[in-house]
């Protein structure tokens, strides 16, 4: 008989990051175990990231995005973190990033691809303003997100006034198509929300392992975050499925190995 | 030497920024531009040559922004007819710049100091008249940014990326550590200094304080202290800022002689008395009738702390405060709401051992935002903001200060009437939760300090920041002076030392904390000093933001983001330890001690000593009369009548009327911008149904995410009826209160686990020459106070917690150059929480075509203080509340809601019956057939105790019954349907024409 070892999430906190509270719960709810570490204590000790079997970069304004959103704390982590964040997706480590995290997650270049250079970044919204709405969010189906499995069209919320997908200029139309033929567009909003490239709310890595998306599926673990009204207020959640594909994945990965 | 260089940024992709400001300089300043563009500015110091890619990996994202190194606008297509330069003024708090030299300090650039900025490009021919309004109105505040304007000649000429300089604030030197004024110069002298330093000392305070100099005792301690005899600046600045009005709330605490005459029997009669303290004698009266009567084992810590403190969960605690930014906010409406808003968190932050913000709430009043109307600019008070200037600032700060700390914004109102175009109104409210108990024991609600405790300030340095609040006369600055009269609020630092501290509070290593804020380092350590009685600090400790401030400056500086900790001699090491691995500047300068006495030094220097008991317990009461004479005619300062005449518009006309008018008119977009369901935990929001357009009565919070049982919830909700001042403050009063009630009930919030903050902000009450009609204004406040106490203790409604603002008037001159004063009306917010299931809670919106529509509720009869009666002219009569019938109804409602009975409720407010039915319908894009009596009164008059709610057909009698069983008076007024029309006794007319009219842009 076997134990399985329950699933390792470090929740990155610190600097203006807002969200790793729900962002760990909804890795708990979700069956992993999830710990908030201080992006100051983490980079004391970065090999430590190692000992985790993912990473969550939640939502947030860190540095109250100074100098552009995600900028300084992608600065803090490409120069004292570097080496270990390469070697943990090196080793096929899933890594979500939500909002200021998907922000984050393309200014260190880890989105769309971890070892080419950058070509996507999230712009102001063209409407320049915050918003805060639910939206209705579809997956492509040659989509190849590890997270997103087995959803096709779901609700969250959005909240974020720099969220619109824009490529490196003059290269717009191959770069979204090859995106797009990799499967590497995770999640397009129904309607045009904030004047996203080809309404994408999500894009992943060609593995499926790295996720960014704007909305925030940590807010929707339970059916009573919905804005209309439910009949079964604690029903799961549609965002909750995020984090128990993952779990399941790195659980079926676990037997395969083992 | 350092290298001293400029660079610029420009977004390269297009964004509609820059189409809602030409519009904005089209609409309200008649100014047509062609373009306009911004591009950042970052003036930055280095100590060696600098990298140019390192410096670009810290300043531009390649992938959409182009960086200029050196000047590019003679190369443009298009060569921008004027440039605008806005920089912030020396002094003035550059968070982006602080952030952008903690990042050059990661990419190996150590000790650089940045100035951000923005260059804006303007194009179309237009004059530098036209450029200066559009700068000065849209583009920048010149209280606390420089603004420079160039043709393109001059722009060219400029030479601006060549001989850089960083503003920098430079003071005369310290000189002296003190003055001292002469207690023996007479009162008169004594008022003049008081009126040149801004001490707003009274003449029975300057004789207290004089005789109180004048005593043996006191000479020889400060003999033996080696302090003069007479007082220094730093003991008068101390003992201005402890009994300011905003700090010891004088008017709520004196006694007044109030005079009723014989009134009409539609008022409630007070009577001729004497009322020693209003707060003792209303506010706290009504809260212990309550709680001796009703036993309310929730009440956790009311009145002595930052913020009131109740247990509606057996894990946590939820505190809750509500405070008003109003001065600062009309100076700088972005800096003075975002600094208000990151207060009261820091009040949540500093209840108990430490709160957690878990919702914000925010109320404006304002004047409508699309006055001045043609022809009216000679009549509005000169020298203000725009009333929309006021609204976008307020509005953003607001976005700024909740969004940026994680706080979700889950309640507000916006209220517009005339009488707030000369003093906005800007209410902030944060609630809270804490743990019960601490890890180690202690109680979350439990503060104490033990002498040899260590004193220490936590957040950002100390700058000339806030000196004397908002005074004008700061608005003499020179371009080396720091920027006093206000200050920014900087979201980023707070949020840090909010994280730390919860963390220090979970590791133990702190025994008591509160708030920096009015009044600074003098009032928080001097509040604390009194739970151990005595503290002992040094003023050269504290981290400065520049050299030179005088000690009297450090003492009440109000700089932003600061909190005072009590921390016991033996975790004072942990303590600074975690606060510098956490990135938050924790500063150890002094102890507390059981002297009696405030000891206040500088490097090792006494400068000042003040005795406690001298300093918060001696103050002579101030004596005032007050008198009511009944109710008072509106006298328009804008002189014109903009009331239509009802009786030849039909009532749709009059409905779509309704729902356009600023009071009324949705406020979504503007709610939008807010962050409402961070830390997810926000079950009702703000606006709902499956559009996401219904208007939900009260925000309500979940308390499990912060750990409280898994169906427990608050409501939070507000109420305010200003315009019923005018009629009678005691009923204005008890309408606020009970639509704040009517709100968390709608909500599902029960009646009886219900608590309430009152937030008072009164035009000027004390009679003087210049305030003729003071005493009106205090018999005003006497009576609110009076149907406050009534409508609380009928409704057994605690107050936990409160505050006042008393001198909210503007007196100067109109466009035409003749005196203006204008009073803002005298106005009450309520802020009720209620406690709720999440398993019952309800929403606005009607659920289902073929519910039956009831209106529950006393009928309402009355125009007097309706927006009906703002719109068209209509004769008002009395107003009526039966708070008997509406406790029953209450409690009943919540009874309904428990069993599910409803299918939603929307409580009647703004606009009366036929407003609320229709708001009803937009959450779901659904209709209704509708069948009243087709008077006004009926369909658009407003009172108190009234919903309107929706039930499933088969629940029609089972609801109908136990209405009937507490004689709760109703009538089935029609049905809901998916027609897409509102029918009114046969006419219809479609809700898209009305939802058309009610989602105008405000």
């Amino acid at each position: 008989m076997t134990t399985r070892q329950e699933s390792r999430f470090l929740i990155l906190t610190g600097d203006g990051i807002n969200c790793a509270n729900e962002t760990a719960w909804a890795f708990e709810l979700a069956g992993g175990q999830a710990e908030i570490v201080h992006i100051n204590d983490l980079l004391d000790t970065p090999e430590r990231l190692l000992d985790f079997d993912g990473m969550a970069f939640p939502g947030g304004f860190s540095f109250g995005d100074d100098l552009g959103s995600g900028q300084v704390m992608a600065l803090k982590m490409r120069h004292a973190l570097g080496t270990e964040l390469k070697a943990f997706v090196a080793k096929g480590s899933p890594i979500i990033g939500i909002c200021n995290g998907f922000q984050m997650l393309t200014k260190l270049g880890l989105l769309p691809h971890p070892t080419r250079g950058r070509s996507v970044a999230l712009a102001p919204n063209l409407h320049g303003q915050f918003i805060n709405r639910w939206v209705t969010l579809e997956r492509p189906s040659n989509s190849v997100c590890k997270w997103t499995q087995g959803l096709t069209q779901f609700d969250l919320p959005i909240r974020h006034g720099e969220g619109r997908v824009v490529f490196s200029r003059g290269q717009e139309k191959e770069l979204y198509q090859e995106l797009e033929q990799n499967g590497q567009i995770a999640l397009q909003y129904s309607e045009d929300v904030n004047g996203s490239y080809a309404k994408i709310a999500a894009i992943c890595d060609p593995t499926g392992l790295i996720l960014g998306l704007m909305p925030h599926p940590e807010a929707h673990l339970f059916a009573l975050h919905q804005p209309q009204q439910v009949q079964q207020p604690f029903a799961e959640g549609a965002g909750l499925k995020l984090f128990q594909n993952i779990i399941t994945h790195l659980n079926r990965t676990s037997e395969v190995s083992s | 030497m350092p290298h001293v260089f400029r660079i610029e940024t420009q977004l390269m992709i297009p964004t509609q920024s820059s189409a809602r400001l030409l519009r904005e300089a089209r609409a309200y300043l008649g100014v047509e531009l062609d373009d306009l563009i911004s591009l950042k500015v970052f003036r930055i110091s280095t100590e060696s040559e600098p990298n140019t890619e390192r410096i670009e990996e810290v300043f531009v994202d390649a992938i959409m922004e182009q960086v200029h190194w050196s000047d590019g606008l003679g190369t443009l297509d298009k060569a921008p007819v004027w440039t605008i330069e806005v920089q912030f003024r020396p002094g003035v708090t550059d968070n982006v710049a602080r952030s952008a030299e903690e990042a050059l300090g990661l990419v190996g650039i150590n000790g650089a100091t940045v100035a951000t900025g923005q260059l804006w490009l303007v194009y179309g021919e237009v004059s530098r008249e036209s450029v200066e309004r559009v700068a000065l109105e849209l583009l920048a505040n010149d209280l606390i940014q420089r603004i420079d304007i160039r043709d393109l000649a001059g722009t060219l000429e400029w030479n601006r990326f060549d001989s850089v300089r960083l503003p920098s604030v430079e003071l005369g030197m310290l000189g002296e550590l003190y003055q001292t004024h002469d207690h023996r110069q007479s009162v008169d002298n004594w008022m003049i200094w008081s009126q040149d330093n801004c001490w707003a000392l009274s003449t029975e305070e300057v004789s207290h304080l004089r005789s109180h100099y004048a005593s043996e005792a006191i000479k020889m301690q400060r003999t033996q202290m080696e302090l003069p005899a007479e007082p220094t600046d730093v003991e008068v600045e101390v003992i201005a800022q402890s009994w300011s009005e905003h700090c010891k709330h004088k008017i709520f605490a004196a006694h007044i002689d109030y005079v009723e005459e014989a009134l009409a029997s539609e008022h409630t009669r007070v009577g001729s008395k004497k009322v020693n303290s209003l707060f003792k004698s209303y506010i706290r009266k009504a809260t212990l009738d309550v709680e001796r009567e009703r036993n309310l084992p929730w009440l956790r810590s009311i009145f002595h702390d930052n913020a009131g403190v109740v247990a509606f969960d057996d894990a946590v605690d939820v505190s809750i405060k509500v405070e008003t930014h109003n001065s600062p906010s009309a100076l700088d409406p972005y800096g003075g709401a975002i600094t208000g808003i990151l207060g009261v968190n820091r009040d949540i932050l500093g209840v108990g051992l430490g709160s957690k913000p878990i919702g914000n709430m925010d109320v404006f009043c304002f004047a409508d935002p699309s006055w001045p109307l043609e022809g009216d600019e000679p009549a509005m008070p000169v020298g203000l903001k725009a009333p929309r200037r006021l609204l976008e600032g307020v509005h953003k700060g607001v976005e700024d200060g909740g969004n940026m700390s994680g706080i979700p914004t889950v309640n507000g109102a916006i209220f517009f009437d005339q009488d707030y175009a000369g003093k906005p109104l800007v209410f902030v409210g944060t609630v809270g939760v804490m743990p019960k108990q601490l890890g180690d024991g202690r109680e979350g609600v439990h503060k104490a300090i033990s002498p040899g405790d260590r004193i220490v300030m936590v957040g950002g340095a100390i700058g000339a920041d806030g000196i004397h609040g908002a005074t004008f006369s700061s608005l003499a600055l020179d371009e080396n002076a720091p920027a006093t009269a206000v200050q920014i609020g900087d979201a980023i630092t707070q949020k840090r030392a909010m994280d730390f501290l919860l963390e220090a509070r979970d590791l133990g290593l702190f025994t008591c904390v509160t708030d920096n804020g009015a009044g600074g380092l003098s009032s928080s350590v001097g509040e604390m000093a009194t739970l151990s009685n005595g503290a002992n600090l040094d003023l050269a400790l504290a981290p400065t933001k520049y050299p030179n401030l005088k000690p009297w400056e450090l003492m009440i500086s109000e700089s932003q983001e600061r909190m005072t900790f009590a921390v016991a001699p033996t975790d004072i090491d942990a303590f600074l330890d975690l606060a510098s691995r956490r990135g938050v500047v924790a500063t150890d300068i002094g102890s507390f001690t059981d002297s009696g006495l405030l000891e206040v030094l500088y490097n090792g220097t006494y400068v000042g000593c003040l005795d406690l008991d001298f300093l918060h317990e001696s103050l002579p009461q101030m004596q005032l009369k007050a008198r009511w004479e009944g109710p008072i005619d509106r006298v328009s300062w804008i002189d014109k009548d903009l009331r239509a005449d009802p009786t030849s518009l039909s009532w749709f006309e009059k409905l779509k009327g309704l729902l356009a008018t600023p009071n009324v008119v949705s406020k979504e977009p503007w709610v939008r911008q807010y962050d409402h369901e961070v830390q997810g935990a926000t079950v009702v929001k703000p606006f709902g149904g499956e559009s996401q357009q219904g208007p939900n009565d009260s925000g309500v919070l979940w308390l499990y995410p912060h750990g409280g049982a898994k169906d427990n919830a608050v409501s939070v909700g507000c109420g305010l009826a200003p315009r019923l001042s005018l009629y009678d403050p005691y009923v204005m009063a008890q309408m606020a209160v009970d639509e704040a009630i009517r709100n968390i009930v709608a909500t599902g919030a029960d009646i009886d686990q219900a608590c309430a903050l009152d937030n008072f902000c009164w035009p000027n009450p004390i009679l003087s020459e210049e305030v003729p009609d003071g005493d009106l204004k205090l018999g005003q406040l006497v009576r609110c106070c009076e149907g406050l106490y009534d409508i609380c203790t009928t409704y057994g409604l605690p107050l936990v917690s409160g505050k006042d603002s008393m001198k909210n008037d503007f007196r100067g001159r109109n466009g035409r150059g003749e005196a203006l004063t204008i009073s803002i009306l005298p106005t009450l917010l309520v802020t009720a929480m209620g406690r709720s299931n999440v398993g019952r809670i309800q929403t606005s919106d009607f659920k289902r075509a073929g519910d039956v529509i009831l209106r529950v509720g006393m009928p309402h009869t009355s125009f007097t203080g309706s927006e009906f009666a703002e719109h068209f002219s209509v004769s008002c009569s009395p107003v009526q509340i039966d708070l008997d019938a509406n406790l029953v109804l209450y409690r009943l409602i919540r009874d309904a809601l428990q069993e599910g009975l409803l299918q939603s409720i929307h409580d009647i407010s703004d606009g009366g019956t036929l407003c609320a039915i229709a708001e009803s319908c937009f959450g779901n894009d659904l209709s209704a057939v509708v069948t009243l009596p087709a008077k006004d009164e009926v369909l658009f008059a407003e009172g108190a105790g009234g919903f309107i709610v929706s039930v499933s057909p088969d629940k029609l009698e089972e609801l109908s019954a136990k209405l009937d069983a507490v004689a709760v008076t109703w009538q089935q007024v029609g049905v809901a349907t998916d027609s897409g029309s509102l029918t009114l006794n046969g006419e219809g007319v479609t809700i898209a024409e009305l939802k058309n009219a009610w989602t105008r842009e405000l």
